[in-house]
């Protein structure tokens, strides 16, 4: 029975004579209105940004699927028409070497995505194994790791960035998602330490561990579950700060030389095509980049507010 | 005391450390055995550390002095063979008191019986499993239709059988039990306790049983230890122990006990046992056929 149910109340303040003669005195009430009563309003409703889930679900298909849409090798420079305008041929133009905006974005967007999903695949394995190791270790040891990411974290990312990219010297995609992945980790291992910090003394993972799980076990069977969705927006920050990164590094020469093609190899010629108002050199890839960050940006600030507003097992 | 082989606590100290300069002696020289199939109870009032012993007999906690050993088995030891770990693991099961938070949340009751299975890699053909989790509810009192179930949409009882189902389906020989009522109604704490002692005639395990209901250890164990300010004072079979008390603590305890007649209920006086502030030295005496008593010299 429900407890609405054991409501009672008088029907009136004065008892009516069908009353007094010991009819009815009471009427249980509650049990029928529920179906009137305010329903509490689910917790798990999303309200994802569709819009923006949609335009990037419509560039990142491009780009898997540039080898359609742009047949050809993108870096093909037609010598004969360089810097020119969009038109039939070129439907977005060309660069100052001739090579067609349109197949580039395309392809060069690719690099760009698996960069972003390389270097924060990278960082995230990175984070929550040192997260782990952190909040489920001894004290001293939990002290010292996190000493170490703050110091990592006081340093300025770029300066570690650049400094690595001398020690493994040219850049390629692979190397410059590794230095991007190694560089981006501090802040999701804080948020895993702090969520495994407390679960670890919780009974039911004390009783994994007395069943003999290992390490492993009870980090994907138990604390994986709670702390991804509080790490699940700054992933995807992640993904968004590497290609940002990226396109700065490369913008600024320091990253993808110009042979790779990305959106940041491309925002390089920017200066020389600034020169000679060749607007759609460096408006497209970058209304690209902007577009794509943007969107990121959107999806990423739903699942925050999604976990700020859903249930916890802490 | 220590006249069994199969889980012997020997002299085990825990001091947890708040601070650098405070510590807590939460548990000082406590020694006892568990024979093999036997029902030990263990009693005493609220932070004498009953957990912390069933903590260091699970290996979860590393005493800071004496050791643990189970058949044999250094608990605490730094180095176990792979043989050992696993048999530990297996062979001890422990319950808790709140079966709330003993079970993962967010799994259904069929990921969390699976659990013990999946680690040790037992019983991957999918129907032995089934037949395997439904027997073991079965044990239990509880009928198939809970596996689906998460632990949030059961009764606090149902949750505590689950997580018994869960101990029992290793073949434990050991079951470490934290207050396993505790946190129950009392008709259903008198289920568990039934339960508990079905079980223990069933299928034979040795039972460490940590509880504050002085009723509920009357009439489920074989032998009662009685625990105070770290310290174990007393540890007799059970009739003897709730005939004849003699530790002042143990007396105190035992009055407190309700009597189910209200007119002795009302006219009665309960002692206060009062811990003496510094303790000289202390020592095990023995008074009666089993029966240990810690006396002042
Ligand atoms: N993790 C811990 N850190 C610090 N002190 C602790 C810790 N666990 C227990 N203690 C202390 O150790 C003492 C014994 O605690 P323990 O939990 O063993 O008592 P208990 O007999 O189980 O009590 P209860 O009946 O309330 O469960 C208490 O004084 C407690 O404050
Ligand atoms: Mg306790």
């Amino acid at each position: 029975m429900s407890h609405e149910a054991l409501h009672v109340q008088h029907l009136h303040p004065m008892p009516t004579e069908a009353q007094l003669a010991g009819e009815l005195r009471f009427k249980v009430v509650g049990r029928l209105d529920t179906h009137d009563m305010p329903r509490p309003v689910s917790g798990r409703k999303v309200r994802l940004p569709w819009v923006s889930i949609a335009v990037l679900a419509i560039i990142a298909l491009g780009c898997l699927l540039a080898n359609i849409i742009a047949p050809g090798d993108a870096s093909y420079m037609d010598l004969a028409s360089p810097a020119k305008a969009p038109c039939a041929q070129y439907p977005f133009g060309t660069d100052m070497m001739g090579r067609s905006i349109f197949a580039m974005i395309w392809h060069g967007g690719r690099v760009s995505l698996l960069i972003g999903v390389l270097a924060t695949a990278l960082s995230t394995v990175i984070a929550v194994v040192y997260g782990t190791v952190s909040g489920a270790g001894p004290v001293w040891l939990d002290t010292l790791m996190m000493r170490v990411t703050e110091i990592f974290l006081s340093v300025p990312s770029l300066l570690i960035v650049i400094f690595l990219q001398a020690i493994l010297g040219p850049a390629n995609v692979v190397s410059i998602s590794v230095v991007l992945g190694v560089t981006s980790w501090p802040t999701i291992a804080k948020v895993v330490r702090t969520e495994v910090r407390q679960l670890r003394q919780s009974e039911y993972v004390v009783a994994s561990r007395c069943m003999g799980g290992g390490f492993m076990h009870v980090l994907i069977h138990h604390f994986a579950p709670n702390f991804l969705s509080s790490i699940m927006f700054m992933v995807v920050m992640n993904v968004r700060g590497a290609i940002a990164s990226e396109s700065t590094l490369s913008f600024m020469g320091l990253g993808l030389p110009l042979e790779i093609i990305s959106w940041g190899s491309m925002l390089s010629n920017a200066d020389r095509a600034l020169l000679t108002g060749a607007w759609w050199i460096i408006l497209i890839p970058g209304l690209f980049l902007v577009v794509t960050l943007v969107c990121m940006t959107n999806i990423g600030n739903a699942l925050r507010g999604e976990v700020n507003r859903g249930e916890r097992n802490l | 005391m220590l006249n069994s082989d199969y889980v012997r606590v020997e002299h085990l100290s825990h001091r947890f450390h708040l601070t650098r300069k405070i510590a807590i002696d939460a548990l000082k020289d406590v020694s006892f055995a568990i024979d093999r199939g036997e029902i030990l109870g263990l009693v005493g009032e609220s932070g004498s550390g009953k957990s912390t012993v069933a903590r260091c007999v699970m290996g979860i906690l590393k005493p800071t002095g004496g050791r643990v050993i189970y058949d044999g088995i250094d608990v605490n030891a730094a180095k176990l063979s792979r043989d050992e770990n696993v048999r530990l693991q297996k062979e001890r099961q422990i319950i808790f008191q709140d079966s709330g938070s003993a079970l993962n949340p967010r799994m259904s009751v069929r990921r969390i019986l699976s659990e013990p299975l999946d680690i040790h890699g037992l019983s991957r053909d999918r129907e032995a499993r089934e037949k395997l989790l439904i027997q073991n509810l079965d044990f239990v009192g509880l009928d198939p239709g809970v596996l689906e179930s998460r632990p949030g949409e059961l009764s606090g009882g149902q949750r505590q059988r689950v997580s018994i189902a869960r101990a029992l389906l290793m073949k434990p020989k050991l079951i470490v039990a934290d207050e396993p009522i505790a946190s129950l109604d009392v008709s259903i704490q008198a289920q568990i306790v039934n339960l508990f002692k079905h079980l223990q005639a069933e299928h034979g395990f040795t039972f460490l049983f940590i509880a504050h209901d002085l009723a509920m250890v009357e009439f489920l164990c074989d032998r009662v230890g009685v625990m105070s300010k770290g310290r174990l004072v007393e540890l007799a079979p059970t009739r003897q122990l709730y005939d004849s008390p003699q530790h002042p603590y143990t007396k105190a305890l035992l009055a407190a006990m309700p009597i189910p007649d209200p007119r002795r209920e009302r006219s009665r006086e309960i002692p206060v046992y009062h811990a003496p502030e510094y303790v000289t030295r202390q020592e095990w005496t023995r008074v009666g056929f089993d029966h240990y008593v810690l006396m002042e010299r």
